[in-house]
């Protein structure tokens, strides 16, 4: 029995005040039946994931009233988390465990600027110990540094330059432009990416995801049911996951190579197409690095060649790739890995107004966490295989 | 930049008194001999968890680095290291250094925050 996706879910996104996580977890999942044309009760699986705030979890169930669910489960694989979701909600509905599976990701690390709080991602006021506490000593106690390390290592071994990182900035600012979902919707120069403010060099701040509070949730069911309600059927094809579990030591590719390379030909595999097939392409993208990176991983250039294919033009609405269409996590909303995962599944039902891809009948969705430690593929489809 | 506070826990415990001392204590395999980051709980190179706390060298070799801007503080150099023995550390870069940190070969030296334990930070070999 094959699986799709049938209801997307999107609540009030960026600097919204006053709601917990739950909160828009529990909003985001009652949206996302609604737009599939189920009731909440017809839920009958549920699957969460929690960001830095934490509160998103079994609980949920209480809160959304559900009852006599058949799958229950907290999710974290960190940024490859939604992929890794879908994937469990397709194995279940595949086999007949469940017939309605709600995904959600929610999170709420923004604190109203009046109350005084900071955002939690800043990582100060942790009691610095152990060797966690070593790495925030020495000056490394945000993800922005690590992916930094990675990013310079890739850099110096390819020669890829900043400049070429700021056209994926500007390619997809401009994609944000045409989306209304998106928080950041004026065009950036590459003159503005290399004059943003460094956040950890070789990163400027346009080369850094935004932060968002928020929650997004899908609705995995048979492709037969699919076939009756509300929205085009999101038909999942394939999938794959990737956990390279990097040797801090001699021989790592730590920055060089992603778990990309192999969850993306698994999926493809899955799926029974090969990367030239896919039309549109929704990549995780925490730092314009962890795109690159993606590309090169995926096959859409060769290795080491992300940055001029970057630079070339291949990216943006003008570009021949259309590659994270909503603006991505750089310009439209940071939720995890549900910032491509919604995109995808808006632009594979041709929903996507101003910011259509012509082109959709394939489109590859990446997961990526931690600091490039664990990945998900999906490929999904308007049309079953 | 002085590097920050930190405070021991039971795994770090032994590193931190060598750290004390003026050692950079790493972990070695008692079945192959292999050496292994000082976080590491199994032997990379043959998977036996039997590690022994043995002292580094000190030196090695830069693999990448980070310039880490933050507000109302001074700028950071961090970096990963190659450890001679093999084993990377992420950890500060301090002293007179130069633009282009690539393969800089580096040492290490101990810094020590009132109030926290012994901190290890790189600094350029050539200036020991």
């Amino acid at each position: 029995m094959s699986a799709v996706i049938a209801g997307l879910g999107i609540t009030e996104m960026g600097k919204v005040y006053g709601r917990t996580a739950a909160e828009f977890a529990a909003d985001a999942v009652r949206m996302a039946a609604a737009d599939a044309g189920l009731a909440v009760p017809d839920i009958d699986g549920l699957l969460t994931n929690t960001g830095i705030s934490g509160d998103v979890g079994l609980g949920l169930q209480r809160d959304l009233g559900l009852r006599d669910l058949r799958l229950l489960s907290e999710i974290q694989a960190y940024g490859s988390s939604a992929g890794a979701m879908v994937q469990y909600a397709a194995m279940a509905v595949g086999s007949g465990m469940a017939d309605v599976v709600a995904c959600v990701f929610a999170d709420a690390p923004l604190k109203d600027p009046s109350s005084g709080a900071g955002a939690a991602y800043a990582g100060a006021g942790r009691r610095p110990t152990g060797w966690q506490g070593l790495a925030a000593a020495s000056g490394i106690y945000s993800a922005n540094t690590m992916y930094a390390l990675a990013a310079r290592r890739h850099m110096r071994t390819y020669g890829t330059t900043s400049e070429q990182l700021g056209h994926i900035a500007v390619a997809q600012r401009a994609w944000a432009v045409r989306n209304p979902l998106a928080q950041m919707r004026d065009p950036i120069t590459l003159a503005d990416h290399q004059n943003s403010r460094w956040i950890a060099e070789p990163f400027h701040l346009l080369d850094c995801c935004l932060v968002s509070n928020g929650g997004v949730a899908v609705i995995v069911t048979s492709a037969e049911r699919g076939a009756d309600l509300s929205q085009p059927a999101v038909h999942i094809l394939g999938w794959g996951q990737a956990h390279p579990g990097y040797v801090m030591g001699p021989g790592s590719e730590l920055g060089l190579v992603s778990g990309a390379a192999i969850s993306g030909p698994a999926a493809l595999k899955m799926a029974g197409v090969t990367i030239a097939d896919i039309d549109v392409a929704e990549l995780y993208d925490c730092y314009t690095f962890t795109a690159l990176l993606s590309l090169e991983d995926y096959g859409f250039c060769a290795k080491g060649e992300g940055g001029p294919f970057a630079a070339s033009g291949a990216l943006g609405p003008e570009g021949r790739l259309a590659v994270n269409t909503g603006g991505g996590q750089l310009s439209s909303y940071y939720m995890w890995g549900m910032t491509p995962l919604s995109e995808a599944v808006i632009q594979a039902r041709g929903q996507g107004g101003e910011r259509q891809a012509p082109r959709h009948d394939l489109v590859l969705v990446s997961g990526n966490g931690g600091l490039l430690d664990h990945h998900s593929t999906l490929v999904l489809s308007p049309n079953p295989r | 930049m002085p590097v920050g506070i930190v405070q021991r826990d039971a795994a770090t415990a032994e590193f931190f008194d060598g750290a004390a001392r003026g050692d950079l204590l790493i972990r070695r395999c008692d079945g192959c001999g292999g050496w292994a980051a000082p976080q590491a709980r199994t032997c990379p190179h043959c998977a036996s968890p039997a590690l022994s706390w043995t002292p580094a060298a000190g030196t090695g070799t830069v693999v990448t680095w980070a310039v880490v801007h933050t507000k109302g503080l001074p700028t950071v150099t961090v970096g990963i290291v190659e450890l001679d023995e093999g084993p990377w550390m992420q950890l500060q870069l301090t002293g007179d250094l130069p633009e282009d940190l690539s393969d800089l070969r580096v040492r290490v030296a101990f810094e020590q925050p009132e109030g926290g334990e012994a901190v290890p930070v790189f600094t350029p070999a050539s200036t020991q």
